[in-house]
């Protein structure tokens, strides 16, 4: 892959004499001048112009949705920090209110990709509770830092724990409700994880409800819900908040796990590989400067503005740092703080994350018979086109499209057995 | 008869709906705001049919209520995923989303979601004119301080220096207002 970075042009957006500018061939100083003649102050936009050619992509403004929450920085940093036009792309970033909008203008073209929750896609592979689609994963965008809050008043009755937990709710007769962020999707795979792993079925022994991210605190302020299991800052922002405090980090239940993906549709890649390979190979550089933790300070500051997470800069910072309060007397630094790189481990869409939802979709009922596991996250994490990509960025993949990795509850998942792995579980549906 | 349940920030946009609603008949048992309570809501009310904004938070909500209810007598199927083609784009356009209750036959659902439609899209009519008045009246606005400043600094009276803004608006091939949002920037970056 060549780099055409020569061809320097300015372009200046709020002028309409662009072409007659290029063909000089202004230099930026020059085209300052020039307006600054003029009376007139314009914003520039640098761009590195991309050679046209085979692989040139097929579209080149692309549409990346995204939720509101820490962990979507790469779409948001690779669009506001230039890493899309390198890739001869411009990302336009576009906020969404729920994990409905996101699969529903995924579905139908309206996004031409977006930040999604890792089982989301696979929910609508399978098509669980909707239309089926096939799906893909370009890349992994994050591992780690979610987290399950509890609401002050458990910490009266001495819950600091999942033991004290299942102990009051064996005591207690009452409901005790919690929240998570969408019925296929990562936070209710960790809730439900968590709660099994400590002898507490979640099918039955509580009640679970859908809340989207930005109002989880304000709910449980209003005690809607006992506990919620959410991506940061919004764990963080409860503390804060002082309406609840962290029972777990998520990293605690699965070190390094996967958590939000690059997707869009089987369709979207098949008419347009170019742009697909571009915008992966863009979010991982952003994910890799994200990564590098002299830079998180910005990036906490950029994303925390009014377009993107919309709240306090040091609520986002110091879990995106590593910095934790438990908000009950802990505090620590934690080495498995949200990862977006780690050298491409994080990034690589490898067949055991995938399958891994598939096994818990078919633990809690949501699939009713096993699917053929392997075929399917073969289809899905497309696996081609992130190592092209990786390969454009400058970074290794690895070897192996499985990875091991050994859960809270001691139980290892390796990609292997995975019907058997689904039923392995006491407590299930 | 349907039940159908509106969920909507905007009570203003979805009252002129529930009122078509009633008026033709159907049950409105209940006209909610974005709720925290639409857990209950649902479980309480039982409707057959919940008309919510595309882009309404509270989407994840009735997401979570359709999968967990997806294997038991009651299945709540998001109806835009089972109606024609056509009807989903109108609907999406117009940015209403429907979740119905089990089988219930597309013609006796038919006359809710077009009627749902209908509004939602007379409701995005009104706004799209009203954001063209208030852009209207900034654009004046912009312009009469452009020609201020320019009667100001070249001490020409106000016909002159429309005369002069539309001319170098002619010669750069801009809008007046444009133009004018550029000397007024400027203006202030300079003077």
């Amino acid at each position: 892959m060549s780099n055409n970075d020569k061809t320097r042009t300015v372009l200046d957006s709020t002028s309409v004499d662009n072409s007659r500018r290029d063909f000089f061939r202004t230099s930026a100083a020059g085209a300052f001048g020039a307006a600054a003649l003029m009376g007139l102050v314009p914003t520039s936009i640098k761009t590195n112009a991309w050679a046209a050619g085979s692989d040139a992509p097929e579209i080149t403004e692309v549409k990346i949705g995204f939720i509101p929450l820490t962990d979507c920085a790469p779409i948001v940093v690779a669009a506001e920090m230039g890493f899309d036009k390198k890739y001869g792309i411009k990302i336009i970033p576009a906020k969404q209110a729920s994990w409905a909008a996101v699969r529903d203008k995924v579905m139908n073209g309206e996004l031409h990709a977006a930040h999604i929750l890792y089982g989301l896609v696979y929910g609508v592979q399978m098509g669980i509770g909707g239309q089926q689609k096939d799906m893909s994963v370009l890349m992994s965008l994050n591992n780690n830092g979610q987290a399950i809050t509890l609401a002050n008043q458990l910490k009266e009755k001495g819950v600091k724990d999942g033991r004290s937990l299942k102990r009051l709710l064996d005591n207690e007769n009452r409901d005790y409700t919690f929240a998570q962020t969408f019925p296929t999707g990562t936070h209710a795979m960790w809730l439900n994880y968590w709660l099994a792993a400590n002898g507490i079925d979640p099918t039955k022994d509580v009640k679970t409800i859908v809340v989207p991210p930005p109002q989880m605190v304000a709910n449980m302020r209003i005690g809607n819900m006992d506990g919620f299991c959410v991506g940061e800052p919004w764990g963080a922002r409860a503390i804060y908040d002082k309406v609840g405090y962290t029972v777990t980090t998520t990293q605690d239940i699965w070190t390094d796990h996967p958590e939000k993906v690059l997707g869009t549709t089987a369709d979207f890649v098949a008419k347009n590989p170019n742009t697909a390979r571009a915008m992966t190979a863009a979010i991982l550089e952003a994910c890799k400067y994200i990564e590098a933790i002299e830079n998180r300070a910005k990036v906490a500051k950029l994303i925390a503005g009014k377009a993107y997470v919309n709240t306090t800069e040091e609520v986002i910072e110091g879990r995106f740092v590593g910095d934790y309060d438990n908000g009950i007397g802990k505090k620590w630094k934690d080495p498995n703080y949200m990862k977006f790189f780690n050298d491409g481990a994080v990034n690589f869409p490898y067949l055991s994350d995938g399958m891994w939802f598939l096994t818990q979709h078919k633990r809690w009922g949501l699939l009713k018979t096993d699917p053929d596991y392997l075929a399917i996250a073969k289809k899905v994490n497309r696996i081609d086109v992130y190592t092209a990509a990786a390969s454009m960025v400058g970074v290794s993949v690895p070897k192996d499209v499985m990875r091991s990795s050994k859960l809270m509850d001691g139980v290892v998942w390796d990609g292997k057995n995975p019907a058997a792995y689904a039923a392995s579980f006491k407590i299930k549906a | 008869m349907l039940r159908v349940m509106i969920v909507d920030n905007d009570l203003e946009r979805t009252k002129p709906l529930k009122q078509s609603l009633l008026d033709t008949g159907y049950e409105v048992i209940a006209h909610l705001k974005d709720t925290v309570n639409l857990d209950d809501a649902c479980c309480e009310l039982r409707p057959d049919i919940v008309i919510i904004d595309t882009d309404s938070p509270s989407r994840d909500t009735l997401e979570n209520i359709c999968v967990m209810t997806m294997h038991q007598p009651r299945p709540i199927v998001m109806f835009t995923h089972d109606g024609d083609k056509e009807q989903i784009k109108l609907a999406t356009q117009a940015g209403v989303s429907a979740y119905v209750v089990g089988n219930i036959p597309n013609e006796r659902l038919r006359p809710v979601i077009d009627a749902a439609v209908a509004r939602f899209e007379e409701f995005k009519h009104l706004r799209t004119a009203l954001t063209e008045a208030n852009t209207k009246l900034t654009e004046r606005k912009v312009i009469e301080k452009a020609k201020g400043l320019l009667m100001k600094q070249r001490k020409i009276d106000e016909e002159e220096a429309y005369a002069m803004l539309r001319s170098m608006a002619m010669q750069k091939n801009m809008r007046i207002a444009a133009l004018s949002e550029q000397i007024v920037e400027a203006a202030q970056l300079l003077l």
